[in-house]
């Protein structure tokens, strides 16, 4: 046993950074997939509207542990060779992420009103510049909000990955924790690291809905 | 890959899906008690109470409910306060679920029209018949949405409790793992009885959606 | 005595006095007509009558009891008068006879056996029998309003308050409303309205109030006010009503 000393709290920092990586992973790939299943949900072909509602369905009636522990173990079985854990990992935030943006979003394009389509086709766009250019736009805004909140689920989702082995924050409070004894002190450390992560967006998510309430 | 193994651990799974569904019960209704209760104190006039609820939903609602879960487990001993794994887990559900609930309980009261409050008062109702019959009925409808899509995120939440080995669905998979070796195919099973409950808990909240409120919706 | 006394009220919300002194008494079985441009108090005073809003300083009294906001038995006082409102104000998860009993039973009015014999007798009134079983929304603007009147009518009030009740209807549903209330005032009901609709004030009040600019600015019967305004204020306002 020692004291709890800076080398730890060093430490704590130094694994913040695989809570970034986590979390960027998770929307640089999780957001392009989030579109599709966005714009799969509204397309005019009701089978791709089912297989899409079915997919997030699924993903979102799991646990975050299941599916982190599902593709750890399921990588292999389904490539037929050892991946790093670090892409097993990365599937699942993504897939995670995917759905629940997905979701968001699909309910920001479905409160663009049907006539705001109409008017821009009577301007004699296509369906992508419609899009791109009247409906996007408008979708954004209003979905902004919920974004930025699922922003803040995400990054305390990464915590997860501290199951795994991943030395991640919650990780790497763990080993503190075993290594000096003093689990109030680094958990209080810990948890103050991700709520000075996550308040702001918080805070910031609020104020972006006020103010669309207030334009409204 | 090869399910076969798993077969006799059926009785391992109910108990572990049962402790699931408890935990996720009494987190919901310890949760919705305190949903109510800093709902009214966020409503009421003592300043410095707001603020305490203020900060608790803060609290909560930004740091993981692993660690949430961690603290109340290992922390809490050190005050004195041990508390066995389910109870610790119960603990640290209800004030994470309770968090939430605050929020969406108010936004569901205050959902309803001061004219709606001001007609009620004008046909000589008091203050408690007016919130029990006028205000209640619609704020519920209107909170009913986010409370249960909060209740399948909890259900889902407390596969965490496993992490202090409670003996919950998610604990039992890591068992039968460590009996069988089959880990894929353990916890693509536990997915799919996770999968089964929260669609069964989605159909039943539906069910009594549709028993519960029956009056159109506004146009 | 008068039913209503309203003697040198005042309010202010924030920085805007909306009501500078209105003085005001109206007699039992009276009909009351209160005109104006929007801004000028009207709504504010009504309000005041059945104590949504107190008073700065002056004071109403009602049947003899004065009104404010913690009188005593601010729940009796407010069965006695009944208010519509512009936006009608029915409870959207309640059938149309649970609207119209629900105060009734509450306060101990009426029993439970005898509720919905109440509530089809209050329907009759404004012609809506058929629409006992209805859920709000599936009514018209105007049918809305038909019930909240009944809702009001329920509590077998004193005094009735209108609050600009047709101003929310499509035109063509303004007048199964007026028609209703036409007919409360040959039974001889005391009614006191804000409303735009000048054809109606003309034809069914005893006495009209101007107000202009949180003031009684003028005031009399019908026939006299409309024909001869006294002031330059309701003669422009008359002429831009019609």
């Amino acid at each position: 046993m020692r004291s709890f000393s800076l080398i730890d709290f060093v430490s704590l920092f130094a694994a913040l950074r695989w809570t970034v990586a986590l979390v960027v992973l998770a929307l640089l790939l999780g957001a392009p997939l989030a579109l599709g299943l966005a714009l799969g949900r509204i397309s005019r072909f009701a089978g791709l509207r089912w297989a899409m509602a079915a997919l997030i369905q699924v993903i979102q009636s799991v646990p975050l542990l299941g599916l982190l522990f599902f593709f750890y173990f399921g990588m292999p079985v389904f490539l037929g060779v050892q991946v790093p854990a670090l892409i097993a990992v990365t599937v699942a935030y993504t897939l995670y992420t995917a759905a629940f943006l997905g979701e968001i979003w699909r309910g920001g394009l479905e409160a663009v009103k049907q006539a705001q389509w109409e008017a821009s086709a009577c301007l004699g766009l296509s369906a992508w510049q419609q899009f791109r250019h009247i409906i996007a736009p408008q979708a954004l805004r209003l979905s902004l909000p919920p974004t930025v909140g699922f922003l803040v689920q995400l990054i305390k989702g990464t915590s997860l990955a501290s199951i795994l082995g991943f030395v991640e924050l919650a990780r790497a409070g763990q080993v503190v924790s075993a290594a000096t004894f003093q689990p109030l002190l680094t958990y209080a450390l810990v948890a103050a690291i991700y709520f000075a992560l996550c308040l702001p967006l918080t805070l910031w998510s609020r104020s972006l809905e006020a103010r669309l309430d207030g334009s409204r | 890959m090869n399910f076969l193994p798993l077969w006799r651990y059926q009785n391992q799974l109910i108990d572990g899906a049962i402790i699931t569904l408890e935990l996720t019960v009494i987190s919901a209704l310890a949760g919705l008690v305190i949903g109510i209760a800093g709902a009214v104190a966020l409503k009421g006039r003592i300043t410095p109470l707001r603020w305490l609820v203020r900060g608790y939903i803060e609290l909560f609602r930004n740091t993981p409910s692993l660690i949430q879960i961690f603290i109340v487990f290992f922390v809490l001993p050190n005050f004195g306060l041990k508390l066995p794994a389910f109870e610790a887990a119960a603990v640290a559900l209800s004030l994470y679920f309770g968090a939430y609930s605050v929020e969406i309980i108010r936004a569901g009261l205050d959902s309803i029209p001061r004219s709606q409050v001001e007609a009620g008062q004008c046909l000589g109702l008091s203050g408690w018949q007016v919130f029990r019959h006028i205000i209640l009925p619609p704020a519920l409808r209107n909170a009913y949405p986010a409370v249960t899509s909060q209740f399948v995120l909890l259900l889902l939440g407390t596969s965490l409790a496993s992490q202090v080995a409670t003996d919950e669905l998610f604990h039992v998979a890591g068992f039968i793992e460590s009996r069988t070796y089959r880990s894929f195919e353990v916890y693509a099973v536990i997915c799919a009885v996770y999968f089964a409950m929260a669609m069964s808990f989605k159909a039943l909240f539906a069910v009594i959606a549709l028993a519960a409120f029956r009056w159109p919706r506004r146009r | 005595m008068a039913l209503v006394e309203i003697r040198d009220v005042r309010k202010t919300f924030g920085k805007i006095e909306v009501l500078k002194g209105v003085s005001l008494d109206v007699e039992e079985g009276e009909i009351v007509t209160i005109i104006g441009r929007s801004g000028s108090g009207k709504s504010t005073l009504l309000r005041c009558i059945n104590a949504l809003e107190s008073v700065d300083s002056g004071e109403i009294r009602v049947e003899g009891q004065k009104v404010h906001a913690k009188m005593p038995d601010l729940k009796k006082f407010r069965q006695r008068v009944g208010i519509v409102f512009q936006a009608f104000n029915l409870f959207p998860h309640l059938k149309v006879e649970r609207n119209i009993t629900l105060a009734p039973l509450l306060t101990g009015r009426v029993e439970k056996a005898k509720a919905r014999v109440l509530a089809e007798d209050v329907l009759t009134r404004v012609g809506l029998a058929d629409k006992i079983d209805a859920w709000p929304e599936q009514l018209s603007g105007g049918q809305q309003q038909r019930v909240a009147i009944a809702r009001c009518l329920a509590m077998a009030p004193h005094l009735m308050l209108f609050d600009e009740v047709t101003s929310a209807l499509d035109p063509e549903l303004v007048g199964e409303v007026l028609k209703v209330m036409e007919a409360m005032a040959e039974q001889g009901m005391t009614m006191i309205l804000v409303t735009h609709e000048m054809g109606f004030a003309r034809n069914v009040a005893d006495r009209i109030v101007f107000m202009h600019q949180g003031r009684v600015w003028e005031q009399g019967p019908p026939a006299k006010l409309f024909a001869n305004p006294g002031t330059p204020e309701l003669k422009s306002f008359i002429a831009s009503a019609k």
